[in-house]
């Protein structure tokens, strides 16, 4: 089949997984394109570990297709062809394990070998690997030393090894510490530099937001966004301001927040709604403004605060925040519109 | 275009026709690539059995030397010398074989190695691999402990039965049937422990249950449907017994007991009917519930 648009390496048309008589995955529309990272977002048990197992060809869909670009045409998924068509694409489903009394040399030779990899180049490939994430040293130790970081990093490795165009991670940060989360974010960076299109499925936010070009958000089995973070922000009107006060623990909280509502509400765009009211954040000690996104009205809400003699500390429009609050509310509309009535159990 | 350029398109050409050859041979490449895999990852296990199969054999060589130091004459023929050796063997080549299987298929499923492996290789290239390197370290195993005892055997009489290797022959077809049921365990038992311990406790346990109440219920049937009345032909082929039955009683001595018949081999035509019919059973039933487990891995 040929396809218009070439940059597309990956298609996904109305796929649906049913176990019995609840969806897993329900009808998902998706394209992937060439050289770009898409951040695959939903909360546990949304279906994002179902859609990337049928696309490795580890679950058959219920129903829908997959189509994977090969010698210049997308090429539906098959049994007959998911050899060769699976080539190019490399998979790290959930939290890597692996047989604890071998090393990365061997695993990940085994695993070029399995792929077809050139033979000859297997050896230097492999250690090209290991060096890019930085662990040659522990290339001929064996797995059962290694930590949780160092075996998610293998398990990337493992997707790279044969050097595929596309490269599908499940939750590669899930359960690691922050400095090897940063390692890992930085690694899926490395890779994208190298031209890989990546498509990675997390459930943190803030992960998704400083890597990702594109975002599919999935909630109870359907996808119910698929944009770049600016267009999601645009589309959905909301967007959030941060900012902390230096002495506002001197007045009434309360009162304080009654008057910034009286204040920036009129210049949010948005209304004043009590959806749209000001909150006030324990954690991180910050006012949080929902706005609608525009430049222009956040300009005037620093201008105001200013004018109105608040000594601001720090203002700014997180991504991860505006990342959890698109999610939020998204999830909430999915919520509420009820778009998923077939994800329920039907009677038989 | 440069000669750098020409070059490097040369190599990336190189690589593609390179990459679309192993591509045809995909099938067997994939295959071996396993077996060699699976090599290195059982061979400590292969270590250990080797010890066993070792310790086993110089057991039995310690009896039959203090055997032999008591005053007991050694066996006329050279037949019912190297039987001797082989009161363990059974039990020997279940506990390998089941070492060897208990994790063929439940493993991956245990530990979600599944997750790597099979975007890379089909579950049927990976079992056929995996069977083809346990089995041959088990053939190794049993061709090893036959080579012990025939040098024995061998340095006592000066001669070996002509029945050895025949002998040899029905154990590896007998542990590959045990293999094939042990695979059979692995696919439908979530942990590789509890597929081992199963297997082991069905051969050396239930089977023998079996075996008893056919006798003692006086049916006459040849236990043909049990796996371990198969072992028998081992030993037996060394010397068949003619009939292939005998009668026995239970009780006081010189009362008057009932007698029983109890079956002591299998023919050898039996044997084999038997033993490829219950490999292929098992070894089916395995892939089939391997390939289901494969599409309800959530």
């Amino acid at each position: 089949m040929n396809e218009n648009n070439d940059d597309i390496l990956i298609q996904l048309k109305g796929l649906t997984k049913r176990f019995g008589n609840f969806y897993a995955v329900s009808n998902i529309d998706l394209e992937i394109k060439r050289g770009e990272i898409v951040g695959f977002l939903g909360p546990n048990g949304a279906g994002k570990t179902t859609t990337m197992k049928m696309m490795a060809y580890l679950l058959r869909p219920t129903a829908g297709e997959i189509w994977i670009r090969n010698n210049g045409d997308l090429t539906r998924l098959s049994s007959k062809n998911r050899d060769y068509l699976l080539d190019n694409i490399g998979f790290m489903i959930e939290i890597p394990t692996f047989y604890g009394d071998m090393t990365p040399r061997q695993i990940l030779s085994y695993f070029a070998n399995l792929k077809g990899y050139p033979r000859k180049k297997v050896k230097i490939r492999v250690e090209e690997v290991v060096r890019l994430f930085g662990l040659s040293e522990w290339i001929d130790t064996k797995i059962k030393k290694f930590s949780k970081g160092m075996k998610q990093k293998i398990g990337i490795g493992s997707a790279i090894i044969h050097d595929p165009e596309i490269i599908v991670l499940d939750e590669p940060q899930t359960g690691l510490d922050p400095k090897a989360r940063k390692d890992v974010r930085d690694l899926i960076l490395k890779l994208k530099q190298m031209e890989k299109t990546i498509f990675l499925s997390s459930h943190l936010l803030y992960e998704i937001s400083e890597v990702a070009d594109r975002i599919a958000i999935i909630h109870k089995s359907k996808l119910i966004a698929y944009d770049t973070l600016d267009n999601l922000e645009l589309k959905s009107r909301k967007s959030l301001i941060n900012f902390e006060l230096i002495d506002y623990s001197k007045h009434n909280l309360t009162d304080l927040i009654e008057r910034l509502n009286k204040i920036i509400l009129p210049l949010n765009g948005l209304g004043s709604g009590s959806v749209n009211k000001i909150r006030f954040n324990e954690n991180s000690k910050m006012f949080e403004v929902p706005f609608n996104g525009v430049p222009e009205n956040q300009l005037k809400i620093h201008k105001a605060l200013f004018e109105n003699n608040f000594n601001v500390l720090e203002f700014s429009v997180p991504k991860a925040n505006l990342l959890e609050s698109l999610f939020i509310d998204l999830t909430d509309e999915s919520y509420k519109e009820m778009l998923s009535p077939e994800r329920e159990i039907i009677p038989n | 275009m440069s000669t750098e350029l020409k070059q490097e398109q040369l190599e990336i050409e190189k690589i593609i026709k390179e990459k679309q050859t192993i591509g045809i041979n995909r099938y067997i490449t994939q295959i071996t690539d396993t077996i060699n895999f699976e090599i290195k990852r059982t061979w400590k296990t292969f270590i250990i059995m080797l010890f066993v199969y070792l310790g086993i054999f110089l057991l039995s060589l310690l009896l039959a030397e203090l055997r032999e130091a008591a005053g007991v004459e050694l066996p006329e023929e050279s037949i019912d010398y190297l039987g001797d050796y082989f009161g363990f063997f059974g039990i020997l080549i279940i506990i390998s074989t089941a070492t060897f299987g208990g994790g063929i298929i439940a493993e991956d499923f245990q530990k979600q190695t599944g997750n790597l492996l099979f975007p890379k290789i089909s579950k049927s290239r990976l079992l056929i691999g995996r069977i083809i390197s346990r089995y041959a370290l088990n053939v190794i195993l049993i061709a090893f402990y036959y080579l012990m005892v025939g040098i024995i055997t061998f340095y006592k009489y000066q001669e070996l039965p002509d029945t050895y290797i025949i002998s040899m022959g029905w154990a590896l077809f007998y542990t590959f049937m045990v293999f094939t049921i042990v695979i059979f365990m692995s696919s439908i038992n979530k942990s590789k422990s509890a597929a081992i311990i199963i297997s082991i406790l069905l051969f050396l346990i239930a089977f023998n249950i079996i075996d008893s109440i056919l006798m003692f219920t006086r049916t006459g049937i040849e236990p043909i449907f049990l796996p371990t009345y198969y072992e028998n032909i081992i030993q037996a082929s060394l010397d068949m017994p003619d009939p292939r039955f005998e009668t026995v009683s239970f009780g006081r001595p010189g009362g008057n007991n009932p007698e029983f018949k109890r079956w002591l081999t299998p023919s050898i035509p039996g044997a084999i009917i038997g033993m490829s019919l219950i490999s292929f059973l098992t070894l089916t039933a395995a892939y089939l519930l391997y390939k289901t487990r494969q599409s309800k891995n959530e």
